[in-house]
């Protein structure tokens, strides 16, 4: 009988924890969707919002890109970290995710320049704060809700679901986009089809706030706020207080700044490195990224749950010191994979086609050239001259030395090597869930609970936000600093991996020093 | 180890106030080569967002390292 009675609390138990999961989950599945269209879809925006031609409007689409992603994340971490640690976990974070879902929907009804003007990008570039900051604040939330919820040793499983979201939010916006895309055309996506991603988010914030608003409060924050043992300035007390603020150090350095840059080198970099290094054509690219990711998702929970057995801290470390060790090489062979001199062309197949057309007051000149190898794969290179008609014009941009022609370069790989290059994602993708599927449970592990969403969010927002979302701009940076001239291909391909293997080897020798493998209990202080 | 901890916070400590007058000659070297749109704001953001949290976290840390306040931590 008391068996019985035992199986079927701690039924109930689990029964509970999932729902807690699910609810949790699916927020933040929303809110990385919502703050991923933004950027899948930035050429559009760029297009609908930013007017080259206008440079403060284009300074504008730079500080949007860049302030929400590095700048204002953080913020948000502390302003809703405090929230979160004065008023509780849950309706924190049903706030951020309402200011995600409502500011996303907006930003698919804002007038585009050609109608306000530039209106268009100030509200624009607001709106796009708006998202930073509510992502600043939801994740946070959703790690310290799950982890209160979770029963003590199995904290690293059940925080690794939300560990999955960031990856799933990426499939869903590109998943959503294409689906979209395909339905209207892309010239009708290209000229209002692209809203509809944006204001899809309402109806799934809609029904994850629903979702939501039926969860009740952690009931760590409960039994905290019954004993009257809230932090009257949580603020103050994670960053002024010498025992808190070391450790908040401690995560950031020997931590979330590895996992950052691991993270944004294994899936974004990887994916600017096909494209830019390796020039594999845009469709083929983002499918090797997708199935990597795909099969790599699991992979979140296999290490979060292993970070129950074995500790969090050798799993982290192991994924930092292997990246670190293998990246350039792992690089290297997807950029000999692509490489067209070492593959032998059939001449015969070459195609070379040009065509001329009139473009308003442009004359415009379009050679497209198809090259055929051995192994299958196809390469085409499209180059397109546009002078004005004008001959004053004409004649003021040939002084100008701004006549010059647009390439295009794609290369599509063939099967074999199609799979090679899913596989040296995928490993990649692997070093991520070492990094990042224990972390969430390594963070909320750290703090007290009076404190604990304010001083968690912090150096993750930091360590993604700063460190991690760097990536694609000093890595891009250093490569094009090997370039011997424009228009030549950079010296060294692989020097962008610099920064990552820095800032990992870095965070590798603090994690493995100063940081416990010990699991703390997270016990009410 | 907690003489390995201490030790590697003067490195730490070291390597954060390193990082300003490097940061900041590399960034007026490059700047002045091409004084473009696009050097001005990767440097800004280099060093008014990357660099102070790279240095002043670094010496923060390296200091409480060396004072032996990682040392309980084991």
């Amino acid at each position: 009988m008391a068996q019985n009675v035992t199986n079927v609390s701690q039924t109930e138990e689990v029964s509970s924890t999932r729902r807690v999961i699910a609810a949790s989950s699916v927020g933040t599945l929303i809110e990385w969707y919502d703050f991923y269209i933004f950027g899948t879809l930035a050429k559009i925006i760029s297009e609908q919002f930013f007017p080259k031609d206008n440079p403060t409007a284009a300074l504008l689409a730079t500080l949007a890109t860049f302030a929400a992603g590095f700048v204002i994340r953080p913020f948000g971490a502390l302003f809703f970290g405090r929230l979160g640690d004065l008023i509780g976990r849950k309706y924190t974070f049903l706030v951020t995710l309402v200011i995600m879902g409502g500011s996303t929907f907006a930003i698919g009804l804002v007038p585009g320049y050609k109608t306000i003007g530039f209106f268009a990008p100030a509200i624009v570039f607001i709106l796009r704060l708006l998202q930073g900051l509510a992502l600043g604040g939801e994740y946070g939330g959703a790690a310290t809700y799950v982890a209160e919820h979770s029963p003590a040793g199995q904290r690293g499983f059940w925080t690794s679901f939300i560990q999955t979201t960031a990856t799933l939010g990426l499939f869903l916006a590109l998943g959503v986009i294409l689906v979209v895309r395909q339905t209207l055309g892309v010239e009708t996506f290209s000229d209002w089809g692209w809203r509809i991603p944006f204001l899809l988010s309402a109806l799934l914030v809609g029904v994850s706030v629903f979702i939501r608003m039926k969860m009740s409060e952690s009931p760590m924050f409960v039994k905290m706020k019954k004993e009257g043992k809230i932090s009257a300035n949580p603020l103050a007390e994670s960053f002024k207080k010498k025992d808190n603020l070391k450790m908040v150090l401690i995560a950031l350095l020997g931590a979330t700044a590895g996992q950052g840059v691991v993270w944004y080198t294994g899936q974004f970099y990887a994916l600017s490195f096909l494209q830019n290094a390796c020039n594999v054509e845009f469709v083929q690219s983002n499918v090797i990224i997708s199935i990597a990711l795909l099969i790599g998702t699991p992979f979140f929970i296999v290490f979060g749950a292993l970070s129950d057995k074995i500790g969090r801290k050798y799993i982290m470390m192991a994924g930092m010191l292997i990246a670190v060790i293998s990246y350039k090489p792992i690089y290297q062979a997807m950029y000999d994979e692509a490489a067209l001199k070492t593959k032998v062309e059939m001449i015969d197949k070459t195609t070379i086609e040009t065509k001329e057309a009139v473009k308003g007051t442009d004359n415009v000149t379009t050679t497209v050239t198809k090259k055929t190898y051995e192994d299958g794969t196809t390469y085409k290179e499209t180059v397109k001259l546009t002078v004005p008609i004008d001959p004053v014009k004409k004649a003021e941009l040939a002084a100008a030395d701004k006549l010059k022609p647009e390439t295009k370069k794609e290369v599509t790989l063939p099967q074999n090597s199609y799979y090679k290059m899913i596989g040296f994602v995928l490993i990649q993708v692997i070093f991520v869930t070492m990094v990042y599927g224990p972390i969430a449970a390594f963070l909320v592990e750290i703090f007290p609970t009076r404190i604990r969403y304010t001083s968690m969010s912090l150096p993750y927002h930091i360590g993604n936000g700063v460190f991690g979302g760097l990536v694609p701009l000093i890595s891009t940076r250093l490569v094009e600093a090997t370039r011997p001239a424009p228009g030549l291909p950079p010296a060294d391909p692989l020097a962008g991996l610099m920064y990552p293997i820095l800032i990992a080897s870095v965070s590798f020798v603090i994690g493995m020093l100063y940081i416990s493998n010990k699991t703390n209990n997270m016990d009410v202080e | 180890m907690s003489a390995i901890k201490k030790m590697f916070g003067i490195v730490w400590s070291l390597m954060g106030v390193g990082i300003i007058p490097l940061v900041i000659m590399q960034a007026m070297k490059e700047i002045a080569a091409k004084p473009s749109e696009e050097n001005w704001i990767f440097w800004s953001i280099v060093i008014v967002v990357l660099m102070p949290i790279i240095s002043f976290s670094l010496i923060i840390f390296g200091v409480f390292a060396l004072r032996g306040e990682y040392d309980v931590l084991e």
